[in-house]
């Protein structure tokens, strides 16, 4: 009780209790409260691939990785190293890397061997201000990070070490979260100058005639998705089953967009195709798509609650 | 002086003075400016110039240290440290310190200040090696 709802994972989530959105019957039920890990706000959560391992990013400079046992979860370990607040904590598909941001300005990216056993592989310290996301490719080791600085910046690894490969710049403030599509051709990015952008990536060689600089990939901002938000966009989530674009807003709200079907892929269309317009009593932080049931939305809110919504895309969109 | 007329060129003197007065006053302002300035330019030059060589000195030193401690070690554990202390060397030995202008050298400097983290990481020694709880004791 009291928590302010500040992350939420896609997985067997271990919700507030909140029943908004969900037919009677299905309630949510907390199965385990970690309190033992962190001294200071835990400002985003991750689930592992294999959906055995938690991540917590925490205030406390710290990140803590928890491990789901018969009655609970352990603490298995405390990953150290950033100087002050780190802001999110993402898994790779792989599921034997790992990376933080944080206040600092600094991505870090971590390996895990078959023993359970991190590692710090990079230090990266690309950005000028505060980086508040990261995120990784669904399919390639591509990482990307959102930051206090405007920018999205991409890395790889070159090398045997970890490099800053693109980017991408356009938003006018601050940039709060990024979200890969299914195919992670596409990155949509949110921010506190309320716009959504869509950016595409195009590689050496592409047939529209994009220049690259070496062998990476250049990415350009296809899209944007303006005059729709009235304050800052804290999240966006792109989902990987359906499609659908939506954003948690400072304004209380949720909404959906969905490209349209006449969209062209080197100009996208999105539309509007719902709106909550107080899915919350103040700001909405996260948002999440489940990962197996199409529709189904989760949410949580600095008003301390986390909700969960049915999406129907409409007919005429 | 050329002289039009003597009547026009008296006045001119006396209309003009404040004018002239004031270009003059200007170009001595700004040659002693400059000079200032370069001076100034170089004292901070050479101070920024320190702190940074101090920083990376030290980084050079605690990684010489450390490929020394464990040059016997040929366990994989370890040879994962000394592939990461080998390439912050490199990083280091490599950074041209005889050119102010090279156009890479704050990109350069954060890769190496991050390397030095992951070293530190990967040694499991807090970076800032605090001695005392109130302020860090690294300060460049």
């Amino acid at each position: 009780g009291g928590a302010r709802g500040r992350g939420v994972s896609p997985g067997p989530v271990p919700g507030g209790g909140h029943h908004a959105g969900v037919s009677p019957g299905q309630g949510w039920s907390c199965r385990a409260v970690l309190g033992e890990g962190h001294q200071r706000t835990v400002r985003r959560v991750a689930w592992s691939p294999c959906g055995s391992y938690l991540a917590s990013a925490s205030f406390d400079a710290t990140t803590c990785i928890w491990k789901k046992q018969e009655d609970g979860f352990e603490c298995v370990t405390t990953l150290e190293g950033h100087e002050n607040e780190v802001k999110s904590v993402a898994w790779a598909p792989s599921g034997t890397l790992l990376a933080t941001c944080s206040r600092d300005k600094s991505v870090w990216v971590w390996e895990v061997d078959e023993e359970e056993e991190y590692e710090c592989v990079s230090v990266l310290n690309s950005h000028t201000q505060d980086v508040k996301h990261v995120v990784w490719h669904p399919n390639q080791e591509l990482l990307a990070s959102a930051s206090y600085d405007d920018t999205v910046k991409l890395y790889h690894e070159e090398e045997d070490d970890w490099v800053c490969c693109a980017t991408l710049e356009g938003h006018e403030s601050t940039v709060w979260s990024v979200a890969f599509d299914r195919s992670g051709e596409r990155l949509a990015s949110c921010s506190d100058d309320k716009t959504v952008r869509i950016w595409r990536q195009y590689k050496p060689g592409n047939e529209e005639g994009v220049a690259c600089s070496g062998t990476d990939p250049t990415w350009k901002c296809v899209c944007n998705l303006s005059g729709y938000h009235s304050r800052t966009i804290y999240d966006v989530a792109w989902c990987h089953l359906t499609g659908a674009l939506a954003t948690a807003c400072g304004d209380d709200a949720i909404r959906v967009f969905e490209e349209s079907a006449s969209s062209e892929p080197q100009q996208p269309t999105f539309s509007l195709a719902a709106h909550v317009p107080r899915a919350h009593s103040q700001d909405v932080n996260c948002v999440a798509w489940n990962p197996k049931e199409p529709g189904l939305l989760a949410s949580c809110s600095d008003d301390g609650d986390i909700a969960f919504w049915r999406y129907q895309r409409p007919e005429v969109c | 002086m050329a002289v039009a007329s003597p009547s026009s060129d008296m006045f001119d003197e006396i209309v003009m003075a404040e004018e002239r007065f004031h270009g003059e006053g200007y170009q001595e302002g700004y040659a002693e400016g400059s000079h200032v300035g370069v001076v100034e330019g170089r004292r901070y030059g050479s101070l920024h110039g320190a702190k940074i060589g101090s920083e990376i000195g030290s980084y050079l030193g605690f990684a010489l240290t450390w490929q020394c401690l464990l040059q016997n070690c040929t366990d994989e554990k370890n040879s994962k440290k000394i592939r990461a202390l080998d390439s912050l060397i490199g990083m280091i030995q490599k950074f041209p310190y005889e050119d102010p202008t090279y156009d890479k050298l704050q990109e350069d400097l954060e890769k190496i200040r991050g390397k030095f983290k992951q070293v530190c990481s990967v040694l499991n020694i807090q970076s800032d090696f605090r001695i005392s709880t109130e302020r860090s004791s690294l300060t460049f």
